[in-house]
């Protein structure tokens, strides 16, 4: 049916009044026509009663004429010419309507209406004519006149002589067709009544059938509205549900699919018993308060999870089609988990950025593990925590900060590269120690079973080391937890790589990259930092023999060999605050703080010593030639520098592998003798002596010449 | 005015034809022929064919009006037709041995059948209300 769907959709309309009024209005038409059908009856039966009673007269006139005639050709009283007046009058009246005159002590006069119907009017007709033919057959009688005058009009046929017998045919005939007439008037009348009977029981039926219609019209029309109503509460995704004294009394289809369960599930107190302990107080307040108005409650879902509704609550309590409140309510559930996980990360950013800033202002490693330490009990202060790191050989891994409220959970790993979190390069989550898939070193720890999250640090792409995280066995740190311990890992790595990668590049700026040294330009910083303090010191130029020939005839290798050799002897036999620097090429400088040139000799030469005896194996042997001077000697560095390096020239004219002691340009260079008097403490060089004493001086050597010293 | 047959007249069509068919299948009566003849009764007349043939005959009487009328069908004897004192109608009783058959008195527009068994004879055809055979309400049929 195509109609069907287009009607319009009314939920609310309050319709119904104008069918009640058209059923009322049919039963009140019903009603009026029927009862105006019954007047018009009885008034026409009341008219009928004195038509019959003029119809059925004429019978008796009609004799009675008869015998008036014979009354009077016998010579007695009679009126015959007064009843043949009555006769026609009556019967034109019956026919025509009017008035039929009264017989004396019989009637009065009869006012009667046209006669209606061919039949009874054919059967007057056929009256009147038969009266006409009477009376004047009867006055022709009286008057002795030949009656074969008198034509006969009703079609009748007389073969009568007998002038008597004749008019007694006329008035039989007369009487016989009156009786016909009342009758058929009665009859007629019978007829009426029967018409109005059926009439009325058709009316009945008719009204009875518009009512029955006119109802079902209301009744559908009703439920259409009630459907309408239905559909749009059952297919609406508000959850609408009353509550009442007694619990529950109504739930909408989407709250019974909300709880995945029954209608009967959720009426009386099964609706109370799905919501939370924490909101049922709130709940029933506005059961039975009808207060507040909007609420949001917790309800278990099919899943058994809570779902959070928002609830907006209409009293209906004096309703007593109602008799409760209504609960419009939405599952906000989702908007309040988008909440909450913003407020999450609100905080999470907030630990982020603290976590960023406090990384930022730490500008050396150990401050940044105290930033990770720190860190590690805002994230979970009972929460045991460790950060491994590998150091510089990134072969060993060191813990370097703990969980300061919880202590470190002691993971046994060693090296980077035993650590799955670290090889796989991102965090790792353990239920349990005890799992197949656990991490090995889990078990057995003196903790008892655990559960683990790691979290590998790392640098541009290089693995720096792991932070360690161990709870409860079966209740691993959160989600949350490992997102901030990742966003810990991340930041302090990027710190830590960032700080190692400052502090390298600033030592390869200022070392030699061969030797590990400082380089020359590190050296004429510091040593412009010590003539400026005002310090006294040695200042040493040395230079490898024979370097070149040493490269062209054992390669490069051995001349680099050759050079990390001599930095480490240097380094080995200086105190720690002496400075050994490679110049360039294969000539160092030594600057010895707090030494005169004795002194400085005194080291020079255990220098020498000791490059003497660390040739050992197949590494070709060679030796050094010095140049010494000290802060006293001159006020400029490069005047110092000047008369090293003319000393050094001087040792290597002098035949190489000693030491000369420069003099300012205008004194005498001086060649220092045996027995060197020193201003060097013993002590210092003597902790680095092994094998020799502390103050060997060349001239102790038996034979001159490489061992020998000269000044010049 | 156009053509217009009432259902009363194509009822007597109809039923004069079915009585004709039935005729020539010859399987109704003994002597083998029922006969149809239509009176009419209008006014105090009576009209009816003039002969009929002896046997079982079907009379299809029709009242014209407008008076109620009877139809009774006597032989008339040798005796005539007796009145009754009254000297208004026929003496029925008198009539009784020799009446084949009667309608009782029927409304103006009435159609009727009689089925009357005739002899070879004299009937009169007549209505027997008060003044009505007097008012020339009877007709004679010479039955063959």
């Amino acid at each position: 049916m195509i109609g069907r769907g287009t009607g319009a959709f009314r939920p609310f309309a309050s319709g119904g009044g104008r069918t009640i009024a058209a059923i009322l209005g049919t039963f009140a038409l019903i009603f009026g026509l029927s009862a105006a059908l019954s007047v018009i009856a009885i008034d026409r039966s009341r008219g009928r009663a004195a038509v019959v009673q003029v119809a059925d007269r004429q019978r008796t006139l009609a004799e009675r004429y008869v015998e008036s005639i014979l009354l009077v050709q016998s010579d007695h009283q009679a009126d015959p010419a007064g009843l043949a007046m009555t006769l026609r009058a009556s019967a034109s009246a019956l026919l025509d309507g009017g008035t039929a005159p009264a017989v004396p002590g019989d009637d009065d006069e009869t006012k009667l209406p046209r006669a209606h119907g061919a039949v009874l009017r054919g059967q007057l007709a056929q009256e009147k004519r038969l009266v006409e033919d009477l009376t004047r057959s009867g006055a022709a009688v009286l008057a002795h006149r030949p009656l074969s005058s008198i034509a006969l009009s009703a079609d009748e046929r007389l073969h009568i002589a007998d002038p008597i017998e004749r008019v007694r045919v006329l008035a039989a005939l007369t009487s016989n067709v009156s009786l016909n007439a009342a009758r058929t008037i009665a009859s007629d009348d019978d007829q009426n009544i029967s018409d109005l009977i059926t009439m009325q029981a058709a009316l009945g039926a008719g009204g009875l059938l518009a009512s029955l219609l006119l109802a079902w019209a209301l009744v559908a029309a009703t439920r259409r509205r009630t459907s309408h109503f239905r559909s749009l509460v059952n297919s609406s995704t508000d959850l609408v549900a009353v509550l009442g004294a007694g619990g529950c009394r109504y739930a909408s289809r989407s709250f019974i699919t909300l709880v995945g369960r029954p209608e009967a599930d959720l009426l009386r107190d099964g609706f109370e018993r799905l919501i939370h302990d924490d909101d049922r107080a709130s709940v029933a307040s506005a059961q039975s308060t009808g207060q507040p108005h909007e609420l949001v409650f917790r309800m278990r879902d099919r899943h058994g999870a809570w779902r959070h509704l928002e609830a907006h609550i209409t009293d209906l309590r004096s309703d007593r089609h109602v008799a409760g409140v209504v609960v419009n309510a939405r599952d906000i559930t989702e908007r309040v988990r988008l909440e909450g996980e913003v407020s999450l990360q609100t905080e999470r950013d907030k630990f982020g950025g603290q976590l960023i800033e406090a990384l930022e202002m730490a500008d050396e490693e150990s401050a940044a593990y105290d930033v990770v330490q720190r860190a590690m009990s805002e994230i979970s202060p009972a929460t045991p925590m460790e950060l491994l790191l590998s150091d510089s050989s990134r072969a060993h891994l060191k813990r370097v900060a703990i969980s300061a409220s919880a202590g470190a959970p002691q993971c046994p790993v060693e090296s980077p590269f035993s650590c799955a979190a670290v090889r796989r390069g991102s965090a790792v989550v353990f239920e349990s120690s005890e799992a197949l898939n656990a991490c090995p070193k889990l078990r057995g720890r003196e903790s008892g079973p655990c559960s683990a999250a790691c979290v590998p640090v790392g640098f541009m792409g290089r693995a720096l080391g792991v932070l360690h995280v161990t709870a409860a066995e079966g209740a691993p740190p959160s989600a949350l937890a490992v997102e901030q311990l990742t966003l810990l890992a991340t930041q302090a790595g990027a710190r830590i790589g960032t700080v190692r990668a400052f502090e390298r590049s600033q030592l390869q700026a200022a070392t030699d990259g061969l030797t590990g040294l400082p380089n020359r330009r590190t050296t004429q910083t510091h040593l412009r930092g010590l003539l400026k303090g005002g310090h006294d010191f040695a200042l040493a130029l040395a230079d490898l023999d024979e370097f070149k020939k040493l490269n062209d005839k054992h390669g490069h290798e051995a001349g680099d060999r050759a050079l990390r050799l001599f930095a480490q002897v240097c380094q080995s036999v200086l105190r720690d605050h002496d400075v050994v620097a490679r110049w360039g090429g294969e000539e160092f400088v030594l600057v010895l703080p707090e030494l005169e040139r004795q002194g400085a000799l005194l080291v020079l030469e255990r220098i020498r010593e000791r490059l003497a005896e660390s040739h050992v194996g197949s590494h070709p042997r060679f030796t050094a030639s010095f140049g010494l001077t000290d802060s006293t000697q001159a006020a400029s560095i490069e005047q110092l520098l000047q008369i090293a390096d003319t000393a050094l020239y001087d040792a290597k004219a002098a035949g190489r592998d000693r030491i000369v002691v420069g003099v300012p340009p205008l004194s005498e260079p001086i060649t220092l003798a045996d027995g060197p008097g020193t201003d060097a403490s013993p002590r210092d060089y003597a902790t680095r002596a092994r094998r020799r004493p502390a103050f060997h001086s060349a001239a102790d050597e038996e034979e001159p010449g490489p061992n020998g010293i000269d000044v010049g | 005015m156009p053509t217009y047959i009432s259902w009363q007249r194509l009822g007597v069509l109809l039923a004069a034809l079915a009585a004709v068919l039935a005729a020539g299948c010859g399987s109704a009566a003994e002597d083998g022929r029922t006969q149809v003849a239509a009176v009419v009764e209008k006014d105090f007349a009576i009209s009816t064919p003039r002969q009929l043939p002896a046997g079982e005959v079907d009379l299809h009487v029709r009242n014209d009006g407008p008076d109620e009328h009877e139809l009774i069908v006597a032989r008339i004897g040798p005796r005539g037709l007796p009145m009754r004192t009254d000297g208004l109608t026929l003496d029925e009783e008198a009539l009784e041995r020799d009446e084949p058959g009667a309608l009782e008195p029927g409304a103006p527009g009435g159609d009727r059948t009689l089925s009357v068994k005739l002899t070879p004879g004299r009937y009169v055809f007549f209505c027997n209300m008060a003044g009505h055979y007097m008012g020339g309400m009877h007709t004679e049929v010479v039955v063959q």
